[in-house]
């Protein structure tokens, strides 16, 4: 049996009368890139805080390394990209880093040589020193990405990390995520660009607060005879109905 | 609780107010701000307060002394500090000016008053001399001093004319012989400051925090709410005795403020209270959506501190009703022990009531803060 990274059964999250996530069942492996995709409302950002601790689950259950989750004591093996650029803006790019690495629990040598490397990976080595506030949207965005990658975490959530980010750099990062997958790590990561979702090892199609469809990105084309991961979806939604 | 994370949080806030001048600014110069506008404009006295005296007194002769005019005597005593005297010998004239404004009150001698005085002095003669003060009492504070200086004096002028009182008040001070009202007002101020701007920072910053997501951003990390929340009051302590001490230091040097007692006792204080302060604003945060909604809460923050602490009104001046409401305002014991530490030299053994208060205000507002940050949706 394969080691599953996330696993969901029948989680549900509703806000008040509102079900944003139904009944949801994820299995992402281990070491995979798992894209979720899905209309705006889908129900993504919801799974990524429930799965975090951030938002209570009115019913279901998750596990995650094999722990009931949401549980702090892997807390310190996941990595959190928020979608909105969640940063201290009244900090240097580098203070950032510093303060999540500190969190995690890193000394003083190890921050210092994550810093190094992921200065690069964002490519803002020049812009350490800057107060957050001075960067520009992209910017801040791949500072955000930074902080999430600070404690070389096992599960990565990233929830559009991409939005905002020139298609240069937006290669470079789907490169450097792949680098991340064959070390092993898991990353579960919502995104709006089709394009790229090429990219995952596997998607999930949600909407209204459910999966879809889910398979590589061939077998989503070949299944629903289209050429576009966009197509493809219109296709299932379709064949779904509203 | 790790106490590394606890530290991590602290240096992160204390980065944020180092790298924003503006803020920075706010907590070291509002203190020195808001003491010299209070000290100046509640200097405790009024002064320069017009008033038109109209004196007819046309005086007696007494046996073997002469010719007396008490009047005189009375106008002369006076405190031309606090009054502005102009004289008139019309008093129809004298009311209308005080009716249109002109002046604050009319001393009115009539022409007997001289003669009902010495009267009233003699053994079994029933009557009273009068002296008519018609005042504009719609500003109380005015018309009180105006009142008490002519009291004043009345009894100045007897004693000069050698009459004697029936009753002497003998004040003698227990503590601080010499204290004005700078002396008093400082420890109120500094309390009052702390209480006011940590409550008021920790507010704006953990709105900032809930907003730009950052709250959830790192509570999806190992850091614990009660650390978070930990962190925060180390840096607040720390900022709210730098505070205190800049107040001091310049209570001392602008207004030569005496200090009583050992200061460290009140620095604890000031300390225990910017805890329960920060405390307050992590709780307070959890009412607003925005940073504007956190500015309504502000006079929920201001006016209680302000009104029912003792910082200005003594509790005394609160009617009886509403005084239990004092009780539950944090800063009417930080006041109070940093009065008496200050004033009256008081040690722990004195006021200890108010530091443990304070430290039950500090355990229970901890506690809130985090289970309000532990909530979920
Ligand atoms: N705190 C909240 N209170 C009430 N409703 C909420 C809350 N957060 C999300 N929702 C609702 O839940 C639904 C799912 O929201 P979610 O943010 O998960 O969507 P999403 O798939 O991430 O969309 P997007 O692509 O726009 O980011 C939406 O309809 C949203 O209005
Ligand atoms: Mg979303």
């Amino acid at each position: 049996m394969e080691e599953l990274a996330i696993e969901t059964s029948q989680l549900t999250k509703k806000f008040g009368d509102f079900t944003a996530v139904n009944a949801l069942d994820l299995k992402v492996r281990k070491g995979e890139v798992y894209g979720l995709l899905g209309p705006n409302g889908a129900g993504k950002t919801t799974v990524i805080k429930v799965l975090c601790g951030l938002l209570k689950m009115n019913g279901g259950s998750a596990k995650m390394l094999g722990t009931p989750a949401p549980s702090k004591s892997i807390a310190g093996r996941i990595g959190y990209m928020p979608q909105e650029t969640a940063l201290y803006v009244g900090l240097t790019v580098r203070q950032n880093l510093e303060f999540f690495g500190s969190i995690f629990g890193l000394g003083k040598a190890k921050v210092e040589a994550r810093i190094s490397e992921l200065l690069k990976v964002i490519d803002l080595e020049v812009w350490a020193k800057t107060l957050v506030n001075n960067l520009s949207g992209g910017m801040k965005h791949r500072v955000s990405l930074a902080c999430a990658l600070m404690s070389e975490p096992e599960i990565l959530f990233l929830d559009e990390p991409t939005v905002g980010v020139d298609p240069e750099l937006r290669a470079s990062f789907w490169q450097y995520f792949q680098n991340l997958r064959s070390q092993g790590i898991t990353i579960l990561i919502t995104t709006h660009y089709m394009d790229e979702a090429r990219h995952c090892d596997r998607i999930g199609f949600m909407r209204n607060g459910k999966l879809i469809a889910e398979g590589s990105p061939t077998h989503l084309l070949e299944s629903t005879r289209t050429t576009s991961l966009e197509d493809a979806f219109l296709e299932v939604v379709k064949e779904v109905g509203p | 609780m790790n106490f590394r994370r606890v530290l991590a949080v602290t240096k992160r806030v204390f980065l944020d107010l180092k790298n924003d001048k503006r803020t920075l600014a706010l907590l070291t110069l509002a203190p020195i701000f808001s003491m010299t506008l209070f000290g100046l404009a509640f200097s405790g006295e009024v002064k320069d307060v017009q008033v038109i005296v109209v004196n007819l007194d046309e005086g007696a002769t007494i046996p073997l002394i002469g010719d007396v005019v008490f009047a005189n005597a009375v106008v002369h005593n006076l405190d031309t500090e606090v009054l502005a005297i102009t004289t008139s010998a019309n008093l129809s004239v004298s009311i209308t000016e005080l009716e249109n404004g002109n002046a604050w009150a009319v001393i009115y001698f009539p022409e007997n008053y001289t003669s009902e005085a010495i009267l009233a002095a003699l053994p079994l003669i029933n009557t009273t001399s009068y002296l008519d003060i018609y005042i504009d009492t719609s500003n109380i504070n005015v018309a009180e001093s105006i009142t008490r200086e002519v009291n004043e004096a009345i009894i100045s002028a007897a004693e000069e004319n050698g009459q004697q009182m029936p009753v002497t008040v003998r004040a003698t001070p227990i503590y601080g012989s010499n204290v004005e009202f700078m002396d008093f007002f400082v420890p109120g101020i500094m309390c009052f400051v702390v209480y006011f701007l940590t409550t008021l920072l920790t507010l704006i910053t953990f709105v900032g925090e809930r907003v730009s997501g950052t709250l959830h951003r790192v509570l999806a990390t190992p850091l614990t709410e009660a650390e978070i929340v930990a962190g925060y009051a180390i840096t607040f302590s720390v900022v709210g005795t730098l505070q205190a001490t800049i107040l001091l230091s310049y209570g001392i040097l602008a207004f030569d403020v005496d200090i009583a007692g050992e200061i460290w006792l009140a620095f604890l204080v000031i300390v225990v209270l910017a805890i329960v302060s920060q405390a307050l604003g992590i709780l307070g945060s959890a009412l607003a959506k925005r940073e504007a909604q956190a500015v309504q809460l502000v006079p929920f923050i201001v006016m209680p501190g302000f009104l029912l602490s003792g910082v200005f009104w003594p509790l005394e001046a609160i009617p009886v009703w509403l005084r239990p409401a004092s009780l539950f305002v944090p800063p009417t014991y930080a006041i109070d022990a940093c009065r008496s530490v200050m004033l009256r030299g008081w040690g722990l053994d004195m006021v200890w009531h108010d530091v443990v208060a304070l430290l039950i205000f500090a355990a229970v507002f901890l506690a809130l803060a985090s289970w309000s940050l532990r909530r979920r949706q």
